[in-house]
């Protein structure tokens, strides 16, 4: 009883707030809301046994990558209203659509397996715990390729990120 | 008695997948359009959490800190980008902007 | 001290290099002395490895600059034989006198070191191809004596017509080219060598169809570069040119080639029959067009021109006839009579300020003693008066057409060959007709124009033209009946060759009188008409001989029509030809391909352009519509589903 609750209580929140950030008309209930959609993924890796991952998607999505997000909701303005009326010529038609042809898909997979999963491969007996000893040891030896790959990405994104912010106009008028 | 088996995380991923999915589309706010995507993306890193489980192996762990790294440059490029939008225009708005019209 | 020999070869080419470097540094009088000096330097060692080479006993001399690949044999090689120490020889002396004389006929010219350059690379170039010890590098000597006679046709180039010259000698020659390369190609792919020796060894072993085949694609290219019939037309026009390099070029050495590369070729050339036939028909066509056009030509330079083609028809024929080392012989004697004639034509222009027009001379012997004089030898010589050097060659030449005849064993190739000698005697006859008409209009005849102001050209001038004199008097001697000079130095290369001999005894003296005789007709033909004006002596009306005569001058003088037709078969209906090509194949099919290719891809891509309208949330859509279909893959797909 206690492992259903502790799936379905922050699968049910992580539902409202991605709600939340769909709907919502203000930026900040809609940061808010996806504050608690990533906590409660949090809390559903611990139940899947990644902790380390659990603490790393506390501190960089919910903290840093937050953080930022809220930044520069700040800078824009929170008062803009966005317009109701789609300015977009068929769009309500075509996204309603797509999502209804992805729904009945859905629907058609869910009916014609009797809402059962065939998964094909059984779930492993034994259980792995995500500590930060056997995610690094793994890291580093066999990932270790990918791993330098994604740094240079990192430092090229922050060189993109500075160029696209930076406003020489503003910079000229100081100097 | 019900048993939380790794379908149950799957169909839960499905579900904020099509949530974010549906979000990009019907938001005009390049914002909340980013905020969809982290939705998706957080969608799929549970799947792998899952599978990591569900096959008793550590990769899975592994390549959701790559999508980590990944979704964080993304955001850093793409709220740079909505920044340097937002000082021409005075809004977020997305459907304004086509200048890579064909 | 083998490799002596290649020196001469590129010392030329040193002395263009070096003229050309410091034409804006020096003066014409250092200019003249770096090229004479070079030249001399060339003769003199050309001499000395002569004769070297001739105490050894005239055995060939082979050197190897470079090998780029063994199978295929591709070499760069010279050689020196017989056959190529004969021309080494020939090139670089007479490139020598005649450099002395342009010192004087080219100076205060604008362009007078460029014509040094010019000049010296044509010595390189021809000196390529004749020392040259496979097919490879004569093609490259080949190739340049083009390049560099069509720099000097159109010398002056602000002319027109010099232009115009230019670039007819070029194409014409192109077609010659054209040949020499397919059979150098076959050459290639039969032997795989270029090299003569090897060539000429295994030939025997070869069918006597490829032979034929590589002989007759060869002989086009010697056809353009020597002006045979149908390739003739562009040697009048090359005229154009500066009158030295006329000499040397277009009348001693570079139009020589082809008999030169069929010599060369001759132990090939011996087994096949059909190329004989070939090569002596044509041969004698050409002698007989040439000689014929050049009976009413008014050019001082032109009948020389015809003149030239003429006299290369003989040494075809000769070759034709199997009687090679005549062809060379009347090569040697021929390059020096008819630089001689070239040269006293040079220096008549000289003296009347470039008139070149017959008929505004005449009278000039008093003016002009030593030039005439030294013309009246080389038209001596050209005619076949003994003992001059023409004599000496056209009667071997002459003589072995006969004796050709005498050796066939059926009838009809036998009659065909007397023929053939017949008419050979005949173009020997109109040779001494026009040379002859060629002096008496120029030095004799009295036109009734005021000449006292022309003078004798300057020593300069007249010197090598005394030089040449003396040769062309002498020249002869190195290969008489008596004294086979010439034959034992071109033994080793005519080694395997069945060389046509003269007939012994009587009939060597009756053919020798005959020719003599010919010769002596057309001069005396000659000297009655424009001499001692038989026709204004003699009532000439009631013979009614107007028509026909006026008909033979208009022939002659449009060279039986042969350019007009040449202009409207060739000429205009390749225009025709290229036009319409022009216009539906590259217009419609090609542009048309092209343009409908281009406005295909730019209507699909207005219309595919359509979706993408750079608005993110359409993008968004279509994200979702290759989402749709990516999952129904997955499901209806019964690799997955199972």
């Amino acid at each position: 009883m206690f492992e259903l609750l502790i799936f379905f209580l922050p699968a049910s929140l992580l539902i409202i707030g991605a709600l939340i950030v769909v709907f919502a008309k203000n930026p900040v209930h809609n940061a808010m809301g996806l504050v608690m959609t990533l906590v409660s993924l949090a809390i559903i890796y611990i139940t899947l046994n990644a902790t380390f991952v659990a603490m790393v998607q506390m501190l960089v999505y919910a903290g840093a990558v937050m953080t930022l997000f809220l930044f520069v909701i700040m800078m824009i303005g929170v008062d803009k209203k966005e317009q109701t009326s789609d300015s977009i010529k068929g769009q309500t038609f075509l996204v309603s659509g797509v999502f209804l042809i992805l729904m009945s898909l859905l629907a058609y997979v869910a009916v014609n397996s009797e809402f059962s999963w065939n998964l094909w491969f059984p779930a492993v007996e034994y259980v792995v715990e995500g500590t930060p000893q056997l995610i690094a040891g793994t890291l580093f030896t066999t990932w270790i390729f990918p791993f330098e790959i994604i740094s240079i990405l990192l430092i090229v994104a922050t060189a993109a990120a500075i160029a696209l912010a930076y406003d020489s106009k503003i910079r000229n008028k100081d100097a | 008695m019900l048993e939380v088996t790794t379908d149950w995380y799957l169909t839960l991923a499905a579900i904020l997948f099509s949530i974010g999915f549906f979000g990009m589309m019907i938001r005009k706010n390049a914002l909340i359009m980013f905020m969809c995507i982290e939705l998706m993306l957080n969608a799929v890193n549970l799947t792998f959490i899952a599978a990591s489980k569900h096959f008793g192996q550590i990769d899975g762990q592994i390549a959701v800190f790559f999508v980590l790294v990944v979704a964080a440059a993304e955001v850093v490029v793409g709220l740079a980008i909505i920044v340097s939008i937002f000082r021409k225009q005075s809004s977020a708005s997305v459907d304004v902007l086509n200048v890579s019209r064909g | 001290m083998d490799f002596l020999f290649i020196l001469p070869i590129f010392l030329p080419l040193l002395t263009a290099i070096f003229l050309f470097l410091n034409r804006r540094i020096f003066n014409e009088l250092v200019t003249n002395f770096f090229t004479l000096n070079s030249a001399l330097l060339s003769f003199a060692i050309s001499f000395f490895a002569f004769v070297t080479f001739a105490l050894d006993k005239f055995k060939p001399i082979s050197i190897t600059l470079y090998q780029w690949t063994r199978t295929p044999d591709i070499t760069i090689g010279f050689t020196l034989d017989g056959l190529s120490g004969v021309m080494l020889l020939l090139v670089t002396g007479l490139s020598f006198v005649i450099q002395l004389f342009s010192t004087s006929y080219m100076e205060e010219d604008e362009k007078h070191s460029n014509y040094f350059v010019y000049f010296n690379f044509f010595v390189f170039s021809m000196l390529l191809l004749v020392m040259s010890s496979n097919f490879l590098v004569m093609f490259f000597g080949w190739e340049l004596v083009g390049l560099s006679s069509y720099l000097l046709i159109s010398f002056w180039s602000q002319k027109p017509a010099a232009a115009k010259a230019g670039n007819k000698a070029f194409v014409i020659n192109r077609i010659g080219d054209f040949g020499f390369l397919i059979g150098l190609m076959i050459i290639l792919n039969t032997f795989n060598t270029f090299d003569f020796h090897t060539v000429m060894q295994s030939s025997t072993n070869i069918s006597e169809n490829t032979i034929t085949t590589i002989s007759l694609f060869l002989l086009l290219g010697a056809f353009g570069k020597s002006a045979q019939f149908p390739l003739f037309s562009w040697l009048p026009d090359a005229m154009e040119g500066p009158t030295p390099a006329s000499a040397l070029i277009h009348a001693a050495t570079m139009v020589t080639a082809g008999v030169f590369m069929l010599v060369r070729i001759s132990p090939m050339l011996q087994h096949s029959v059909t190329v004989s036939i070939v090569i002596i028909s044509f041969g004698l066509l050409t002698a007989l067009i040439a000689a014929f056009s050049a009976m009413n030509q008014y050019d001082i330079k032109k009948v020389l021109a015809y003149s030239t083609i003429s006299q290369l028809g003989f040494m075809f024929i000769a070759i034709g006839a199997g009687a090679y080392v005549a062809a060379i012989f009347h090569l040697v004697t021929h390059a020096f009579f008819k630089a001689l004639l070239f040269l006293g034509a040079g220096a008549v222009i000289h003296s009347m300020h470039h008139e070149q027009d017959m008929r505004k001379m005449g009278g000039l012997r008093k003016r002009m003693p030593i030039t005439a004089g030294m013309m009246g030898i080389g038209t001596l010589a050209i005619s076949g008066i003994p003992p001059l050097a023409g004599f000496w060659s056209k009667d071997e030449i002459l003589a072995s057409v006969f004796a050709k005849a005498g050796m066939q064993n059926e009838l009809v190739f036998s009659i065909m060959y007397y023929l053939f000698w017949s008419l050979t005697l005949g173009a020997a006859l109109l040779t001494a007709f026009y040379m002859g008409r060629h002096w008496l209009l120029i030095f004799e005849k009295d036109n009734g124009i005021d000449h006292s102001e022309v003078q004798e050209a300057p020593k300069a001038m007249t010197r090598p033209l005394i030089l040449l004199g003396i040769f062309s008097i002498f020249i002869g001697f190195i290969n008489t009946p008596f004294f086979h000079g010439l034959e034992k130095v071109l033994h080793e290369t005519l080694e395997n060759v069945e060389v046509t001999h003269l007939p012994e005894g009587i009939a060597l003296v009756v053919l020798a009188v005959i020719s003599i005789g010919a010769g002596f007709t057309g001069l005396i033909i000659a000297f009655l008409i424009f001499g001692f004006e038989l026709h204004k002596r003699i009532n000439l009306e009631k013979f009614k001989l107007e028509s026909p005569i006026n008909l033979v001058k208009d022939l002659s003088s449009n060279v039986l029509y042969l350019n007009k037709f040449g202009n409207v078969f060739f000429v205009s209906g390749m225009k025709n030809v290229s036009r319409k090509v022009a216009v539906i194949v590259d217009g419609l099919i090609i542009d048309g391909s092209v343009n409908f290719i281009s406005s295909a891809f730019g209507k699909t891509s207005r219309i595919t352009s359509a979706t993408q309208t750079g608005l993110v949330r359409n993008y968004v859509v279509y994200f979702g519509l290759f989402l749709v279909l990516l999952i129904s893959l997955f499901i209806f797909t019964p690799l997955v589903a199972q």
